[in-house]
């Protein structure tokens, strides 16, 4: 049967020596010549939530795109669960394909611009995807659909089409068709930067709902508060390195590194 | 009668000359034949597209204008002190164009018959014509028209022969716009036969190893000049000069030198004009039940044509676009070079392509088919257009949420991209097929009668370019209209943006 609580056990399950949901070794990546990801090297453990921050043009979502191959590194290694794919070998190569969707079932995605389907109602752009990948017959697809529905608080809203949802109802759609896909991880790129602010935090409680519940996640935002509120540990990224992390107490109150101290000085001043 | 490649474009100028101010538009109301001695030139018009031995192309050099009724134009405007100049004229527009004042006469084969003398007046005759049926070499003698009923008998478009045929009735007659065309579809067992007149028949099937002539020429006639009815004094003139010329045996001395001497010449001297009854102009407007059914079955023929051919440019266009968009690097560019030669290159030499050029690699189709393909084939050029427009108008992000669920490329294509492309692109496809409801009016180049065709051959016997005119606009209008409708109700029906 199904369940929808079935995202990685939850956190204190890993007390002893938890395995690493996510490895990340030497990721690089270079757009015409210019260097956007200089050698990241990254392990999370199951159940972490990390939260990655740093001034636009850092790297953080170009390394997001990378972990579920909707951009190709340039080099490095990724796992994520079980399943490791190696940079340099191309997309053709049946093999390497095949491993690509694997990783991509391992990682659910959220965008900033939600990227709904607009042609299918709520529900559909939900079951969609286990359907159609994972051959999950309809009415299994739609009941799945509608309990994750409920999980984000919209289950009356099933049958509209994201063009009659508010932003915030749309993103929260869209955290649950990532979720229907049961991945290990999810990946979250400023998924409340394209909202009004009485939208955003709708969509922050359902995250951190996830994060309580013990689903290993990666979120870039900007949003302050939420990362020391959530995070387990933060990442500040500048110039395509990670430059500094922590827990989050210590990165907000205590910063080492000069360009982090810049950096939370201008957002927190804003 | 000419020989002559004849467009169903022609058929729709009139009608445009008619909007523009009508027939009586630049009719000068005093003789012509003043202002021709005053210019010096004789004006005669004739279409020498494949208008062999009338009037053609010099085959070594083609700039330069041969054929027995030049040579006859030299020599009459010799007689009237000026110099012949020809102007080129399909032939089936002849009479029109000559009462819109674009040349002074026509000589070109025109039959002295009432249905011309109804417009126009005829001069004395300088020619007597007959018909000769042409075969295969090897075929039973078809040496009557009794003989050619139940037979796929080809005529040129508006000619005796075509009149004689379905006069005679039986037959399974088939129009093109030229007689090349009709010995060519002979020669590929398209036809059985062909009608047509003797000159021609002479010039093109003669000297064909694979054709003969069955039976004896049959239905004399005569050509005559034709001239503007006002001109009186003009007529009188050209009729002198014949006279003259006969006598001198002018004429007997061109019509050797083309090998079209023959013992019927000597009618020539019979020749006594008959009054013509003039005949009540008819209003087809007025007497449309008789002209809509025979326009509505044209009708017919058209929108079996488009849909079916839009159903192929539909489907085809599909495979294209996918394959440009999706197929690796020599395939894609292939499916390119498809689009940009099909878009680059006319219609009508397409049809005559798959029409008259696949038989030589034996691949026959009738005219329909051969219609659907041209048809579908080009317009499928312009559907991978507005295919790729619509897939690459659906925003990136479509794609990547679509590949980050696990979805593989042909699923994205088919679950995320093409259904919302589906909605683009059905304004301008819709727009494509109302464009192929018209342009299917080019297939009468291949012997199809679709309703432009019925058009063109009612209007050039009734004379009514107006009336037929706008019951042919009428009916393509309830056609394509609807089309219109039901596309705009189903882009509606697709619509997911319901704030």
């Amino acid at each position: 049967m199904i369940t929808v609580e079935g995202f990685g056990q939850s956190a204190n399950l890993g007390k002893v020596e938890p395995r690493p949901m996510i490895t990340v070794e030497g990721l690089a990546k270079s757009y015409n010549s210019t260097p956007v990801l200089r050698g990241i090297d990254h392990q999370q453990r199951q159940g972490e939530a990390v939260v990655l921050i740093g001034p636009s043009g850092c790297g953080k979502s170009t390394f997001l795109r990378c972990l579920n191959r909707l951009e190709e590194p340039d080099a490095g290694r990724i796992t994520i669960g079980r399943v490791c794919v190696e940079a340099g070998q191309r997309e053709g190569d049946g093999e390497q394909h095949r491993r690509q969707q694997e990783l991509r079932l391992q990682a659910g995605m959220v965008f900033q611009s939600f990227n709904l389907f607009p042609h299918l109602t709520a529900l559909q752009n939900i079951s969609l995807g286990p359907t159609v990948v994972k051959g999950l017959p309809r009415p299994q697809a739609e009941e799945l659909g509608r309990q994750l529905l409920a999980k984000v608080g919209l289950e009356t809203k099933a049958d509209f089409h994201p063009g009659q949802l508010s932003g915030g109802q749309q993103q929260r759609v869209a955290i649950a068709r990532a979720l229907a896909m049961e991945p290990q991880v999810m990946l979250f790129d400023e998924p409340t930067s394209a909202l009004d602010p009485e939208l955003r935090d709708e969509v922050l409680r359902v995250m951190r709902q996830l994060a309580e519940e013990g689903l290993t996640m990666i979120v870039v935002t900007h949003e302050m508060q939420f990362a020391r509120d959530m995070a387990d540990r933060v990442l500040f990224f500048d110039s395509g390195r990670v430059a500094e992390s922590g827990p989050p107490d210590e990165i907000f109150s205590n910063p080492q590194n000069e360009r982090t101290r810049e950096f939370l000085k201008k957002v927190t001043t804003r | 009668m000419s020989d002559a490649w004849r467009c169903s474009r022609a058929t729709w100028l009139p009608l445009v000359f008619l909007l523009a101010g009508g027939r009586e538009f630049p009719l000068q109301a005093q003789d012509h034949l003043q202002s021709i001695r005053a210019s010096g030139v004789l004006r005669w018009g004739a279409d020498a597209e494949g208008g062999a031995p009338y009037v053609y192309p010099d085959p070594q050099q083609p700039e330069r204008l041969i054929g027995f009724e030049c040579d006859l134009a030299d020599a009459l405007a010799a007689k009237l002190g000026v110099k012949a100049k020809m102007v080129q004229n399909e032939w089936d527009q002849l009479i029109p164009a000559l009462e819109r004042g674009n040349f002074d006469i026509i000589l070109n084969g025109l039959e002295i018959t009432p249905e011309n003398q109804q417009h126009i007046s005829m001069s004395l005759p300088y020619y007597v014509y007959a018909q000769q049926i042409v075969t295969r070499k090897g075929t039973e003698h078809l040496v009557s028209l009794t003989e050619l009923k139940g037979r796929r008998v080809g005529v040129l478009s508006g000619s005796v022969a075509q009149r004689l045929i379905e006069g005679e009735g039986g037959a399974d007659l088939r129009i093109y716009p030229g007689n090349v065309e009709a010995l060519r579809d002979l020669k590929a067992e398209r036809l059985d036969a062909a009608l047509l007149d003797l000159p021609i028949a002479i010039h093109y099937a003669r000297p064909d190893p694979a054709l003969k002539f069955s039976g004896t020429a049959f239905a004399p006639g005569y050509y005559g000049i034709g001239a503007r009815k006002q001109d009186i004094t003009l007529l009188a003139a050209l009729n002198q000069a014949i006279g003259e010329l006969s006598q001198e045996q002018v004429l007997e001395r061109i019509y050797r030198k083309y090998g079209l001497w023959d013992e019927r010449q000597a009618a020539l001297e019979d020749y006594r004009p008959a009054a013509v009854a003039a005949q009540k102009p008819i209003s087809t407007l007025h007497e449309w039940p008789r002209y809509l059914p025979l326009l509505l079955r044209g009708a017919v023929v058209t929108v079996e044509l488009s849909v079916l051919g839009m159903a192929l440019a539909v489907v085809a266009g599909l495979v294209v676009v996918l394959v440009r968009l999706y197929a690796g690097a020599p395939l894609s560019g292939l499916a390119q070079a498809y689009v940009e030669v099909m878009r680059g290159t006319p219609l009508l030499i397409q049809l005559f392509l798959i029409y008259y050029g696949l038989p030589e690699i034996g691949i026959r189709l009738n005219p329909f088919f051969a219609g659907i393909l041209g048809l579908g084939l080009n317009y499928a050029a312009s559907e991978a257009e507005n295919y790729r427009a619509g897939i690459q108008s659906i925003p990136r992000g479509q794609t990547e949420a679509a590949l980050a669920l696990g979805m593989g490329r042909w699923q994205t294509l088919r679950h995320v991209v093409l259904p919302q492309a589906l909605r683009v692109v059905i304004p301008p496809v819709t727009n494509d097929f109302i464009a192929m409801f018209k342009d299917s009016s080019i297939v009468s180049v291949i012997t199809m009668v679709e309703l432009t065709k019925v058009y063109g051959m009612l209007a050039m016997s009734t004379y009514d370019y107006i009336g037929l005119g706008l019951m042919t606009a009428g009916i393509y209008f309830a056609l394509s209209y609807p089309a219109s409708i039901f596309a705009g109700r189903l882009e509606k029906k697709l619509s997911y943006d319901h704030r």
